[in-house]
């Protein structure tokens, strides 16, 4: 399968001076979901910002093809990767459909504005998620898992390639933790989208819905493969400290947690 | 119900115009006024009314209300951009010690150095009082929202006190009266035509400005790191809004001095009622902005016999509302 975005030796530190990537390098597939675990404060979302470019790490990305991402314009960065930021309400209370056509921005400059066109592709996007109704709500109306899948919208608005995705399932009961996972592995099947890195913190929803997976801890990736490879109760029992109960079941990997001992 | 409030909005600037050039200490029926206006611009049609109610009219009231509405629009105007900008509902160019700022910058203009444009030194001390004022927030805060506030109420202070060192040092007891006058705030100051014209070109420039990158704005108040991931560039767009602003409003302060609070409450109004997008939120802060201070400045004018100054009018307006959005947002500064 043909990589499409190539992480190699990402090393960064907080401007105070917190040591938050030490080594991290890792490949993601074309049509792959690739789902950062790890305890918090491992480093997951600073390695999305990375990504991003909202922070400027020492190594190297490479996107679609071998383009270095440092030698691409931001506006043009923005054109590949899709961001859902742990999930915020936005301070000021615009209307779903103005809010999902943010995503356009890195079609515009200063000065324009969205057209009719992009509008238009802002309710099929809605229809597509199944979302039509909020669109002339306000954002600050949302439930969570509503803001979550406008976010994804926004995301799809903006013809991204790869989304990155912090925590698309925090704060979500369990329905809409799967609905929102289910829709990011549609939007990947149907080819909308080529690839996702999401981080999670449960597991089993991790076994469930990855088709990668990267142990991270302490700024680096220390285990990164397919969920049956990785989610081993060993492995898990020295990241978390926490002993697991991994098995299968109907072919499904089930990775249960039994405690500190 | 939005477009209502709209409609409401749009016609709250005519019927405050009109209604204060009725209003003052010497009495002009509607009849006269409209013939008054009409008689400047096709003198030979109009049966003329005396010529005392021409002079009120076209050299006082019509000036004065024009320079209230204009200064009105402008402070609103800058307040909503400002807001989206710094992601913070709670600012306007007097948090931010901008206003403050500027003034310090006309008074050192006016007291010390006389053959350079007033104007021009309010503009600089506008920037550095921004400057300071974001420096300190990011330094020590982080950039957050309280950060943001009270290292604005700091800078404020601070240029508050310029303000009174320009006044104490200054040699001149005619400039000195000059500088006190100006200082209390009044649009009395600015019912000028020659004074008007200009606060009108540069208001007019800034808000064509930022009207024309609204939605910038919006994709700019999602947050630094939302907007760079949507491609914008933060940090030198906002100081362009920031300089944009700063014109406008040392424009504004070297003609009437000092006003608060009116930029930070009526862009609030005006999300509450026709919505957060700054397609509506800019222009119609300028229409709600205009009629408030029209009407503030007729209360300043004919509530009592002599002016009240329009600072202490405005704040006593607005102050109750900044403590209830005070209790509101106090839960998202985290
Ligand atoms: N803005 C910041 N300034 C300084 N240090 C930071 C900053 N943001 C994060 N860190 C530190 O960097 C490390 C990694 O943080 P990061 O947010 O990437 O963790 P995470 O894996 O996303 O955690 P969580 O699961 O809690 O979201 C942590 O030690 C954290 O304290
Ligand atoms: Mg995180």
């Amino acid at each position: 399968m043909r990589v499409v975005v190539k992480v190699d030796g990402l090393r960064y530190a907080y401007p105070a001076g917190v040591k938050a990537l030490e080594d991290v390098s890792f490949d993601l597939h074309e049509g792959e979901i690739l789902t950062l675990l790890g305890p918090n404060g491992s480093g997951k979302t600073t390695i999305l910002k990375c990504l991003l470019r909202i922070l400027k790490p020492f190594g190297a990305v490479y996107i679609d093809g071998e383009r270095r991402w440092d030698c691409l314009k931001q506006r043009e960065l923005a054109k590949f990767f899709g961001y859902v930021p742990q999930a915020h309400y936005p301070t000021f209370p615009y209307r779903v459909r103005d809010y999902i056509a943010m995503g356009r921005a890195p079609y515009h400059g200063m000065l324009s504005l969205p057209s009719k066109v992009e509008y238009m592709r802002v309710e099929e996007v809605a229809k597509m998620l199944d979302i039509e109704e909020l669109l002339d709500r306000t954002v600050a109306e949302l439930s969570g898992g509503q803001l979550q899948m406008v976010l994804i919208a926004r995301t799809l608005v903006q013809e991204a390639k790869v989304l990155l995705l912090d925590e698309p399932t925090a704060h979500l009961d369990v329905s809409n933790a799967v609905k929102v996972l289910d829709a990011i592995r549609e939007i990947i099947k149907k080819g909308i989208v080529k690839a996702a890195v999401m981080t999670l913190h449960d597991p089993t929803l991790t076994a469930l819905y990855s088709d990668k997976v990267a142990l991270v801890k302490d700024g680096r990736v220390v285990a990164y493969g397919c969920p049956e490879k990785v989610l081993k109760s060993d492995l898990l029992n020295s990241i978390y400290g926490v002993s697991f109960d991994v098995f299968k079941r109907e072919n499904r990997l089930i990775v249960l947690p039994l405690g500190t001992k | 119900m939005r477009s209502l409030f709209k409609l409401a909005i749009l016609f709250s600037v005519p019927i405050s115009l009109i209604i204060s050039i009725f209003l003052g200490r010497y009495p002009v029926n509607p009849g006269e006024a409209v013939r008054a206006i009409l008689s400047i611009a096709t003198p030979h049609l109009v049966h003329s009314p005396p010529e005392t109610v021409k002079t009120i009219v076209v050299l006082y009231r019509l000036p004065r209300v024009l320079a209230a509405a204009i200064t009105g629009a402008a402070l609103a105007v800058t307040g909503a951009s400002l807001q989206s900008i710094l992601r913070n509902p709670l600012v306007d160019t007097y948090i931010l010690g901008i206003s403050a700022g500027a003034g310090f910058g006309a008074a050192l203009a006016i007291a010390f150095l006389p053959p350079v444009p007033i104007e021009f030194v309010a503009f600089l001390g506008a920037l550095m009082a921004f400057f300071i004022t974001f420096s300190i927030a990011m330094l020590w805060g982080k950039g957050s929202v309280i950060a943001i506030v009270l290292s604005g109420v700091i800078v404020n202070a601070l240029f508050q006190a310029g303000l009174s060192l320009v006044k104490y040092l200054c040699p001149d007891p005619y400039k000195l009266a000059t500088v006190t006058f100006w200082l209390m705030g009044s649009i009395g100051a600015a019912a000028f035509w020659n004074k008007v014209l200009r606060m009108g070109i540069v208001v007019t420039l800034c808000a064509v400005l930022l009207y024309s990158i609204r939605w910038r704005l919006d994709i700019l108040s999602l947050g630094d790191e939302e907007a760079v991931a949507l491609g914008a560039s933060p940090i030198k767009e906002r100081a362009m809004v920031v300089a944009v602003c700063a014109m406008a409003v040392a424009t504004i302060v070297c003609y009437t001095g000092i006003i608060g609070w009116v930029g930070l409450l009526i862009p609030h109004i005006v999300r509450l009622t026709v919505g957060a997008d700054n397609r509506d939120v800019l222009p119609y802060s300028m229409l709600l902005g205009a009629s408030f201070m029209v009407v503030a400045d007729d209360l300043a004018r004919c509530l009592t016999s002599t002016e009240i100054p329009i600072g202490i009018l405005t704040t006593v307006m607005v102050a109750p509302f900044y403590v209830y959005l005070l209790k509101r947002s106090a839960g998202v500064w985290r």
